[in-house]
């Protein structure tokens, strides 16, 4: 079965930085180029097993890409990507089953199946992976479906579901497999902030209760600052600060902070507009 | 210098000015300043005026700057991207007669040749016993059996049996001149059961089902679902294509052949009825006129056509790009580019059945 059209580039140079640590991933040099247009350059991160960890970045920058590279969806024009301790986007099918099955994705629009009723879309995962009866299954599902709040929309269409609720209902599916490592495409993008808080909430809670390693993109400030163990902060494909919160918080760095504070560098602004027009 | 307001009620009346002084610059020095110290306020038409004061400058290879701008006016220049307003406009397509014809042709090759790649993994994922969506994809099959099949079966009758009739009258137009009435009967089965029948039930196929699976993956590649589904470890390919190739596959034969006996069955009350034949003379004219080749050739048209609305629909849907825009371009794209197929291949078939034989 071909898996992946085209493979990464990887310079040798790249190989004697591969981690041989308990790192659960690690992004080597990650390039993107779509069209010739670079999206994102030289990335690098890891992610130790039990934290959450946070890519904070403005809307445009990478980070979906990003977290299709880390997920094994997309291999990135060059560099590598290591999850749980292997080269992902060198593996074959039953590995790379194997792998999948250890990891839980909840898109930014929640990408349930509309054909099916969310209580199927939860029992996807299982009745694909395990060979349990249908009943099991179901009652797993329910499980899932309970633990974030949406047990009595079970039988519902994805498309007759709320925002939040979409968002909650594609976590259900994500841990439907009991998975060590989720990844979260902005999970409060689009959310009120009440409600934005309740998901966050749940993302901590299935982290601290089953030690679900997180990763967690968004751009939205204060849930990164609240929920991230570490984190790192793009910007224009490139990582321009990483550490704890504490740690960014304190960085002098006037993007950092700019960043932080919702606003762009000045002259930043300026160098790309008409203004360069203008005889000073 | 422009004047205090500078919006779209003044813009025109500058325009011979900057041209005039934009002439001057590139004889001259190719410098030209703008002096804008006056200006207060501005509109989108007074900056559309001023970038294409700035575009026609770059064509001239003039420097053109403007000075004396008031903070609030340059605030309102910063919030625009002037690289990405000045790209150069792209050449119009124009082109002769045969180009035009390449051009649509052309892209009609690429999808067969996307198609081809598509039905060659869905085969792929078919015997490979490791790949993922077997189970979940168990069902489907039927479900885009029904859709495709029995959904189609009261538009395919009616259309069938009014092309018999149809068919019957213009072939009694023409035989009555000849006093040949009686091979009525032979004309309408023998052009339903090659041609028509398989053609029209295969463009049936194309307006309902082509475009319905090119609409249906699009959305759900827009929607991330695609990307779920590889996710969860099931093959979008076998989980999605196959199912819906296999239904068209066989739908379209079985649609094909009931499109024909009710054509045929059009064409029968005509001549009865109106032609006076005889239902015995109809019934014995027919069956001595269809061979079991004619029967055959049209089952294996039909499938080949089935597979080509499903795989061309599958293709373009799963290769949408850019929103919902690219989902309604994969639309029209599946039917066009299935019905162009469909008389392509048809052709060839006569070329190889007919004129070859
Ligand atoms: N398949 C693709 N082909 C071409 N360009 C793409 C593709 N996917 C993403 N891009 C481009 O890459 C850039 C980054 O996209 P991405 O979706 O990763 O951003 P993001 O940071 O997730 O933004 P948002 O916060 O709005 O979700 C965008 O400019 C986008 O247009
Ligand atoms: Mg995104």
């Amino acid at each position: 079965m071909r898996i992946f059209k085209r493979k990464p580039r990887i310079p040798k140079e790249l190989l004697e930085r591969k981690s041989r640590t308990e790192d659960l991933i690690r992004g080597i040099a990650i390039e993107t180029n779509f069209d010739g247009r670079t999206v994102l350059k030289g990335v690098d991160l890891a992610v130790t097993k039990g934290e959450v960890f946070v890519i904070l970045g403005p809307s445009g920058c990478g980070k979906t890409t990003l977290l299709r590279h880390l997920s094994g969806m997309l291999p990135p024009t060059l560099g590598i990507v290591q999850l749980f301790g292997r080269d992902l986007y060198t593996l074959k099918g039953k590995e790379l089953a194997e792998l999948r099955g250890r990891m839980g994705f909840s898109f930014q629009g929640g990408a349930l199946l509309n054909s099916m009723s969310v209580l199927e879309n939860v029992a996807l995962p299982l009745r694909e992976s395990t060979d349990l009866p249908w009943e099991k299954i179901e009652r797993i599902a329910r499980l899932k479906l309970d633990m974030v709040g949406l047990l009595h929309a079970a039988h519902l269409s994805p498309s007759s579901l709320s925002g939040g609720m979409k968002k909650r209902a594609a976590i259900s599916r994500a841990i439907a497999l009991d998975p060590e490592l989720i990844f979260f495409d902005e999970p409060s993008a689009g959310l009120d902030p009440i409600t934005a808080v309740e998901v966050d909430n749940l993302i901590l809670k299935l982290n601290k209760v089953f030690g679900i390693t997180m990763v967690v993109v968004t751009h939205d400030i204060p849930s990164a600052f609240l929920i991230a163990d570490r984190m790192i902060m793009l910007h224009e494909g490139r990582v321009l600060a990483r550490g704890t919160p504490d740690e960014i918080r304190e960085m002098k760095d006037s993007k950092v902070q700019d960043f932080i504070h919702r606003a762009l560098p000045a002259e930043e602004q300026r160098s790309g507009g008409l203004a360069r027009f203008l005889k000073t | 210098m422009l004047p205090s307001h500078f919006d779209r009620g003044v813009v025109e009346e500058y325009a011979p000015q900057i041209e005039e002084v934009l002439r001057e610059a590139s004889k001259g020095e190719g410098k030209a300043l703008v002096e804008l110290s006056a200006v207060e306020s501005f509109d989108s038409a007074g900056m559309a005026f001023l970038i294409e004061a700035l575009e026609q400058a770059r064509a001239q290879e003039v420097d053109l700057r403007f000075v004396g701008v008031r903070p609030a006016v340059s605030d309102f220049f910063s919030l625009v991207g002037i690289e990405r307003l000045l790209v150069p406009e792209q050449q119009a397509k124009g082109g002769n007669f045969v180009e035009k014809v390449g051009d649509l042709a052309l892209p009609m090759m690429e999808r067969l040749g996307a198609g081809k790649d598509l039905l060659v993994e869905a085969a792929h994922s078919l015997m490979d016993p490791s790949s993922g969506g077997k189970r979940a994809g168990r069902g489907r099959f039927f479900l885009e059996l029904e859709h495709a099949g029995i959904g189609a079966i009261g538009i395919v009758s009616l259309i069938g049996f009014l092309l018999g009739l149809i068919l019957a009258m213009q072939a009694w137009v023409q035989l009555k001149v000849f006093g040949a009435d009686k091979y009525v009967a032979d004309m309408v089965a023998v052009s339903i059961t090659r041609e028509i029948g398989p053609l029209m039930t295969a463009i049936l196929v194309a307006a309902r089902s082509g475009s319905s699976i090119a609409a249906q993956l699009g959305t759900m590649v827009i929607n991330e679902e695609v990307d779920a589904l590889r996710q969860m470890g099931i093959n979008p390919v076998r989980y999605l294509v196959v199912p819906k190739v296999g239904a068209l596959a066989l739908a379209t034969p079985c649609l094909a052949v009931l499109f024909s006996t009710i054509a045929i069955f059009g064409g029968l009350l005509f001549g009865v009825f109106v032609v006076d034949l005889g239902w015995q003379v109809y019934i014995e004219a027919t069956s001595e006129a269809l061979q079991a080749g004619d029967i055959l050739g049209s089952l294996i048209k039909s499938t080949v056509f089935g597979t080509l609305v499903a795989t061309v629909g599958c293709s373009l849907g799963l290769n949408v790009k850019g929103g919902p825009v690219g989902v309604g371009k994969a639309t029209t794209g599946a039917v066009v580019a299935s019905i162009f197929m469909i008389i392509v291949f048809d052709a060839v078939f006569v070329l190889l059945l007919r004129v070859g034989a």
